[in-house]
Formats: C-alpha cells, structure tokens, sequence
C-alpha cells in the first residue's frame, strides 16, 4: 500500500476544497475586473444583481450553464471536448503547491517551482487543439498564435525563476519565502520583476498581450466555436492562471505573506498574501485600461530580442553576485542598470515611429505660425481699408 | 515590408470570391472570411482575404449587405421627404448629409437662405463633424484593443447628441434642416448650453488624445502601415482626411467655399506620409479646427432674425434642370446630383458617397499587410457601411 | 516609454474621478426583487417621441377632423384614418364639420422624422416622449384611435402642451 486510506481521504477534501476556494477566487477576480475597470473609465460596472453587482459573476456562470453547449458539425469532437479539459487541468494543478501560507498548501514539493513551471506549459497544448479541433479558421490562426506566444514567453519566466531559485538557493516554494524574510526578492532584482511580470501577462494572454484571442482580430481565437458550459471552463481557466502569475509575483518577488518585521500567523498571513495578490491584479487591470494591443509579429520580436536576452541577463547577475559573494545592494545595482536598458531599448525601438511624427508635429507647428501670421496679415488689412 | 506596401499596384479585380486568386500566383495556405458578422468590419462589409500564414496575400471586397436602394427611393419622394432619406445615409454625421441635399435644391431653385438659419447650420454641422470624429477615435481605440478612449470619446459624443436632441428632437436622425431653412428655431437655451459644452468636449478630446495618440504600443501599431502616396491617393479618388493625410491639401470647405465657410478662418491639417497614424492625428486635429469655427460662428451669428426663408412651409416645386452640389462631410468630399423635371419629386438624385470612393483602395492598402493589421487599416479608411451601400 | 507612463497617470486619474463621480447613470429600473424605482433619464422638451393624437378638452373631442395631410406627407406611409360626420356639430357643440372615425398607426413602420406634425393644420397630432412602446408581438404596435388619443392626453397633461397655432410668437 503506496497510500494510506485516511491520507487519500485528507488529499481529496482538500482537492475540493482547493477547486471551491479557486472557483470562489475567480468570481472575485471577474467582479473585480469589471467593477475595476467600468471605475477607470468612470462608469458604473455592474450593479444590477446584488448588491453593486456582488452576485452579478453567480449570474453569469448560471446562464454560461444553462447555455446550449454546441459542438458544430464538421469539429474534431474528441478533441473538441477534451480541449477544455486540459487547459483547466493545467490551471488547477498548479495550485496544488502554490502555498497560501505556511501551512496553508496541499502537497509541498520540494521542488515546488519546477513542477509550477512545468505544470503551466501543458495549457499551450489546450489552446492549441482548441483552436485546431473547432474547424474555423480563426481558431486556428489563434490557436497558433497562441502556440508561439507561449511558448516564447515561456523562456524569460524560467530563466526569471531560476535567478530566485538561486537568491534562495532553493526550489521549494515556502523556502522562498522564508528567505525573504529580511528583505523582499524585490529589492535585490527589479530587472527580474519586470521581465516576470510582463512576461507572466503575455503567459495568461492579458493586455497588452491579448493576442491570440484578440476580439477585434480573430473574434476569440481558439474559443471562437465553444459555448456554454466549455467556454466556461476556459474562462475559468484564463482568470485562475490570472491569479497564479500575480500569486507567484508576490511569492517570488513581494515575500509572500512575509510582513516586514512582524511574525503573521494562520488566517492572518494568508488575508496579507490574498491582499497582496489581489493588489497585483488591480494593477493588471490598470494596464489593460491603458494599453492597445501588440501585433504577433512585434509581440515575437519583444519576446527574443528583449525579454529573452534580459532574462539570461538576471542568471548571470545573480551568478556573478552569488560566485563573489558580493553585498546585496550590488545586484540592486545592476538589476537597476538591466532596467534602464530594457527602458532605453523600448525607447528605441519605438525611435523610428517616434521621431518621424515629433517631425509631423513640428511641420504642423511650422503651418500653423505660418497660417497664424497670414490671419494677422489680412486683419491688418482689413483694419486698414 | 511597408516599402513593399508602398509599391504595390493593385492588378484588376476579379469578379468574385470564387474566382479570386493571390497576386503573385503561388499557392496560399488559406482563405479567411472576414466579415459580415465581423466586429471590426465597421457595419456588414465583407472581405475574403487570400492569407499565406498571416500575411494577406490578396483581397476581395463585397458590399451590398445593407443596400436599401435609397437612390430610388429617393424619386418617389416629395423633396421634403427626402430629408429623411438623407438622414440615413451616413448615419454617424447626420446634420452634414442634410446640408448637402438642402442645398442643393436651393441652389436649383435659387433659394436665399436666411443668415441666422446658415449660421446655425454650420455650428450643428461642425458639432457633428467633432461627434463623427469622436467615434471615429474611439472605434480606432478599440481595433487597435484599447478600451478607455472609446469611454471617453463616447462621453463626449454624447454631450454633443443630447444638445442636438435640445434642438431637433432626435439624437440621431434629425430631419431639422428644411429646404430654405430650418425646421423651427433653436430653444432659447442653445447658446448658453453650446459655451458650456466647448470647453467639456475640449477637455474629453483631449483626454483621449493624450491617452491614446503618442502611446509606444499604438504608434507601433498604426505608423507606417500601408502609406499611401499622395498620386495613389488621387488616382484611386480618396477625399476628406484619407485624402489629406498623404499631403494632398484638398479640402471643399476650401477649395470651393460653399454655405458660409469663406467667413471663417481655419486650416486644413495635412499629414506627411499618408499612414494609418497620419489618418488617425488628422483627424484629430480637424476636431479642434472645427471648435474654432464653431467659436467664430458663435461671435458672428445674428442673435436674431428669420430661419425659414420666404417660401415658407409649402410643397416645392423645383424648375426643371440638374444641380451637382458638393461639400466636405467627416470622411471626405459628398456629391449630389439631382434632376429636376419640375414636378414635386426628384427626376433623378445619385448620391457620391465619400465611404464608398474611399473604400475603394482597401485592396491597395491591405496587400502584404497581417491580418491584425487589416481591422487597423479598415478602421482608419472610417468607412459607414450606410453610405457605401446606400 | 514616456507616453506610456503618462498614459497609465491618466487612467488613474481617471479612475480617481470615477469613483468619485462616475459619468454613467444607472438604467432605470421599474421595481425588481428588492422594489426599487428609479426615475428614467429625462428627455429635451423637443424630444420627438411616437406620434400621438391630441384631445380638446374645451369641446371634448379630438382636434383630429381625418383631413388626411399627415397620410400624405408620410414618407413611410405608416397611418390610415376615415372620417365621419361629427355629432357635436349637429348639436352646436363643435365648429368641426367632420371628425376622426378612426385613425391606425404602425409604430414599428414610424420613422420618428416629425413631418405629420409640421403638416398637420388643425395642432391635432404631437410627438410624444413615449419611446419605449416594443410588444412581444408581431403587430402589437399598430396603435388605434383609442391608445393613441390616451398617449396625446398623457403628453398633454405632461408638457402643459398649447396648440402650435395658439402660439405666440
């Protein structure tokens, strides 16, 4: 016997407990997102069902599953149905280690960040049989973009989280934690926050990296054809990856429940990490308020040119500063540099487009003085007879 | 690849999807229907694109899809019927359309409008050019995926629609302009309400525009794709801020000073390469051209006087002839020409939709483009699928 | 980079003002499970609404005499009336020689464009601010005579209405 039926019973509860508090989580976050953002555009969100809208995400998911699940006629149906599935299984089964609190996680690994990252490739896979067994076009073409998003930015999030794994000098998830007890991750590697951070938006397709189901592009990309209670199972999938990337922000760089000089305890330091969290979705939804979207092709370009490059850049920081032994503030210095350079590389990046329309603005300027003093001209003349 | 863009020319279309074969004769992986149920064709604008991963290789247009054969329509109506018609032409920029037509049976029937009525004419139209305009921003926003400057154009479009719903009755289609005049006097109300309004649209064009118009990631989205030189652009007969946007200075209001246009100091913006990024600041910047006239119009209108003009409320009755009327609408130059046989009806009435001249170089600007670059594209052309099918 | 960051100050300044004073209103609701009511967002005085016909309290009849100049003027051609001679003339009651019968408008055919109510001599048709008036059937809004004289009473009653020709100028 590999398992004891009382700690097989002990894993199940608390797999269900697990799925009800992630199912309750995303409620929150699509409230909040659209509460959120109607604020930042200065309407009202929703306010209809309960009070300003509490009840407003129980009302969705009701109708998405009374909702007609069509399957149209010329889709893959196997992989139609099983599409879904592997996305959500992919999204659930990284939260089997992601800790809440000390003790607030169902299995503890060891080598708790290899398995998360491993765990979060496998939905590429969803998206793109998603997009592939729909037999639409459009589908397709988001299924792939899908495929090279992923896969690209899947590169910059390893690398970012090896250089903590090596601050650490582990890959178990609370020990992360814990060695973040004086200081946050934060403070020593910006650079590396960055490049997670952004790199964690394009990971969950979020804007500015909502490409592979970009609404005014492709109309949904690989969830063109699903509704109901499928396309449900997507959405809840989008927003539980949501909450994982801005979760593993706060584990890896903001010392997760980690309160600076005070020993939380329990239900406590579990209320501190959700706080935490939940302000590193505002922030997501601040920038989705902001942003256009990338095209694929500048998207790919960021990905290798930049993020990549910069991510190798935070190992060998963290290496150096490691191998030498040198003080902390060393590799703040350095992160900060890395920093300043991605800043200066967007910036020129953006040069050409930029300078050409500051000289579109200065010929407007020059026009306008010019028609300026023609009005003048022709008052004078006017004044005069 | 935009030096690509710029040397295409577009061989001769083929009659129809089935038909359609890419430019360069190698085989394609795919063809993509775009449209009608796309959200981003504007309206029910079909194209069916030949795309070799996402790159577009070919392109065929369809339109037709809300053709409501208002042309003919137009001759079996009375000539103050056919106001209405107009109103649904080009139903973002209402009050211009209705100029144009008014003004072109009064110029066939030699009719003399009254100052005060001209004036009011003129601000509702340029308010209305500002209200087309701020859709136009805020459904580029949204092609290019991002929310907030829709929100906040549409806020300010609809300052401007409840002052029109004030005047005419209708946020929409007014049916206020009359042949000779207009339908009634504008409530007592209308100028303090309009010198309150400046200062608030204003301030949410501005708002959008610095959120939107110099953003790193718009910019790389819409500078430099698809320029069209200013000789394609007059070859394939682009009017208004198309037109504009690659150099061309051409602007009726101009050009050809009509209504009241030769009294107001303004200036015609023009762009340097005839990109999306250029189509999209042009018409920006139009926005505050047109607040300034809106302010000279206000300083120089008569406080008061007559808006109808002698002839008064009765059946028209044009002599016989024919009439082109011309004028500067938000997306470019419309035409009217009009026969009269001297009965109560138009003989004949066709339409020159700017819409429609406009999207006639979709095929010029989309070749060697992305996909994700076609809904920019389109956006920027800011076609109304009312007008173009008519 | 720049532009970006100036970009995301102003969302939060925006966010800032909406919390404070969102632009929105909330649609209005007429009662739901916890009863509550709130008033519609009121239209312009001139808000041209589906037409409707008006009631003349003085001989308590309609101003309506069926001269059928708004049937002609239509450009939808969305009204039908027939005339009768009128009662209360006979009596001395009334100066109209001839009355409204019944009178049928298709308000799914009505293009709202207000041409009946310029044409009209005799003030006997207004645009009413009634615009919510969808059924769930196919012609429930073909309006007759009755429900369109209790729509022009409503507007009447709402509006302090005077006859367009009593007007002063």
């Amino acid at each position: 016997m590999l398992i004891s039926w009382a700690d097989l019973g002990w894993i199940l509860l608390s797999l269900f407990i697990m799925f009800n508090a992630l199912s309750v989580v995303v409620l929150s976050l699509t409230w909040l997102e659209r509460k959120a953002l109607g604020r930042l555009q200065r309407r009202l969100g929703p306010t209809r069902s309960g009070p300003m809208g509490l009840l407003q995400p129980v009302a969705d998911g009701i109708k998405l599953i009374i909702k007609e699940d069509i399957i149209p006629s010329s889709s893959e149906k196997a992989i139609f149905w099983g599409a879904p599935l592997i996305v959500m299984l992919s999204a659930f089964m990284i939260w089997v280690t992601i800790p809440g609190a000390q003790d607030a996680v169902i299995k503890n690994l060891d080598l708790g960040l290899f398995y998360i990252i491993a765990f979060s490739v496998i939905g590429i896979l969803g998206l793109v049989l998603a997009g592939w067994g729909s037999a639409n076009k459009y589908g397709t073409l988001g299924g792939l973009r899908a495929a090279a998003q992923l896969v690209s930015y899947e590169i910059p999030i390893i690398m970012v989280a090896v250089s903590v794994a090596m601050l650490a000098q582990s890959l178990d998830m609370r020990e992360i934690v814990a060695q973040q007890s004086s200081y946050p991750f934060v403070l020593v590697q910006p650079l590396g926050l960055v490049v997670f951070f952004i790199a964690g938006l394009a990971e969950v397709g979020r804007t500015p990296f909502d490409i592979y189901f970009a609404e005014s592009e492709i109309v949904g990309g690989p969830f063109v054809e699903y509704s109901g209670a499928h396309w449900s199972l997507f959405f809840l999938a989008e927003y539980i990856n949501t909450f994982a990337i801005a979760a593993l922000t706060v584990l890896l760089f903001f010392g997760g429940w980690q309160f600076p000089g005070v020993e939380l305890a329990g239900y406590l330091a579990v209320i501190w990490f959700l706080f935490k969290v939940y302000l590193v979705i505002l922030v997501i939804v601040w920038i989705r308020g902001t942003f256009p979207r990338l095209r694929i092709d500048q998207l790919m370009a960021f990905a290798w040119k930049v993020a990549v490059p910069l991510s190798f850049l935070t190992v060998v920081m963290t290496a150096i500063y490691q191998f030498y032994g040198w003080p902390a503030w060393s590799l703040t210095l350095m992160s900060l540099a890395g920093l300043v350079w991605v800043g200066y590389a967007i910036y020129r990046r953006m040069a050409g487009p930029a300078s050409r329309v500051a000289q579109t603005k200065k010929r407007i300027q020059a026009r306008q003085e010019e028609l300026m003093a023609a009005r003048r001209n022709r008052a004078e003349r006017t004044r005069r007879g | 690849m935009a030096d690509a863009a710029r040397n295409v020319t577009a061989p001769p279309l083929d009659s129809g999807a089935a038909q359609a074969r890419p430019v360069s004769g190698e085989p394609v992986e795919m063809l993509l229907n775009m449209g009608p149920q796309h959200p981003s064709t504007h309206g029910v604008f079909r194209m069916v694109l030949w795309v070799d991963g996402e790159k577009i290789v070919d392109i065929v247009p369809h339109i037709g899809y809300l053709h409501r054969g208002s042309e003919k329509l137009c001759e079996g109506e009375q000539y103050h019927q056919v106001i209405t018609l107009f109103d649904r032409l080009d139903y973002i920029a209402n009050f211009n359309n209705e100029h144009v037509y008014v003004r072109a049976v009064e110029r066939l029937m030699g009719l003399e409008v009254p100052e005060r009525a001209e004036y009011l004419r003129v601000i509702l139209c340029e308010l209305n050019r500002i209200a087309s305009h701020l859709l136009f921003i805020a459904t580029m926003g949204l092609d290019a995926g991002a929310m907030t400057p829709s929100m906040f154009c549409f806020r300010g479009r609809e300052r401007i629609q409840a002052l029109f719903e004030a005047v005419s009755g209708a946020r929409m289609m007014h049916n206020y302009f009359r042949i000779g005049g207009l339908k009634e006097d504008v409530p007592e109300d209308f100028m303090p309400r309009l010198r309150e309004l400046m200062p608030q649209i204003r301030e949410d064009l501005e708002e959008s525009d610095k959120l939107l118009s110099f953003n790193e990631i718009f910019l790389a989205r819409l500078k430099d794709i698809s320029p069209v030189t200013a000789e394609d652009a007059i070859d394939y007969g682009l009017t208004g801020p198309c037109l504009r946007a690659s150099g061309v200075e051409y602007d009726v209001r101009k050009a050809a000073p009509y209504s009241l246009y030769d009294r107001f100091d303004f200036n015609v913006p023009t762009g340097l390469d005839g990109d999306c990024w250029d189509r999209y600041y042009l018409r920006v910047q139009e926005c505050y051209e047109s607040l300034s006239i809106i302010e000279q119009a206000m300083e120089q209108m008569p406080a008061e006087g007559n808006v109808l003009s002698s002839l008064g409320r009765r059946l028209v009755r044009p002599p016989a002839g024919e009439v082109y009327v011309r004028a500067e609408n938000p997306r470019g130059e419309i035409g009217v020409y009009l026969v009269s046989d001297g009965s109560d009806r138009p003989y004949r009435l066709k339409v020159r939709p700017p819409s429609f001249c406009n999207l006639s170089a979709i095929r010029l600007m989309l070749i060697n483009t992305w996909v994700a670059d076609s809904v920019v594209i389109l956006g920027s052309l800011d076609i109304v699928m009312g007008e173009v099918d008519r | 980079m720049l532009n970006s960051i100036k970009g995301m100050f102003i969302t939060l300044l925006s966010s800032a003002k909406g919390l404070r004073e969102p632009v929105t209103r909330q649609y209005p609701a007429t009662g739901n499970l916890l009863q509550r009511e709130e008033a519609p967002t009121p239209v312009q005085p001139r808000f041209m609404g589906f037409p409707a016909l008006t009631w003349d309290e003085g001989v308590g009849e309609p101003y309506c005499t069926s001269c059928m100049v708004c049937i002609r003027h239509c450009p939808t051609q969305c009204m039908s009336s027939t005339m009768k001679d009128n009662p209360l003339q006979a009596e001395g009651k009334s100066s109209r020689r001839k009355i409204v019968d019944s009178f049928e408008i298709n308000l799914n055919r009505c293009i709202l464009c207000g041409i009946c109510v310029e044409w009209c001599n005799f003030d006997a048709i207004v645009m009413s601010h009634e615009h919510e008036m969808s059924t769930y059937v196919r012609n429930g809004d073909r309006v007759d005579l009755p429900v369109l004289l209790e729509l022009g009473y409503k507007h009447q009653k709402e509006t302090d209405w005077v006859p367009p020709t009593k007007r002063g100028k």
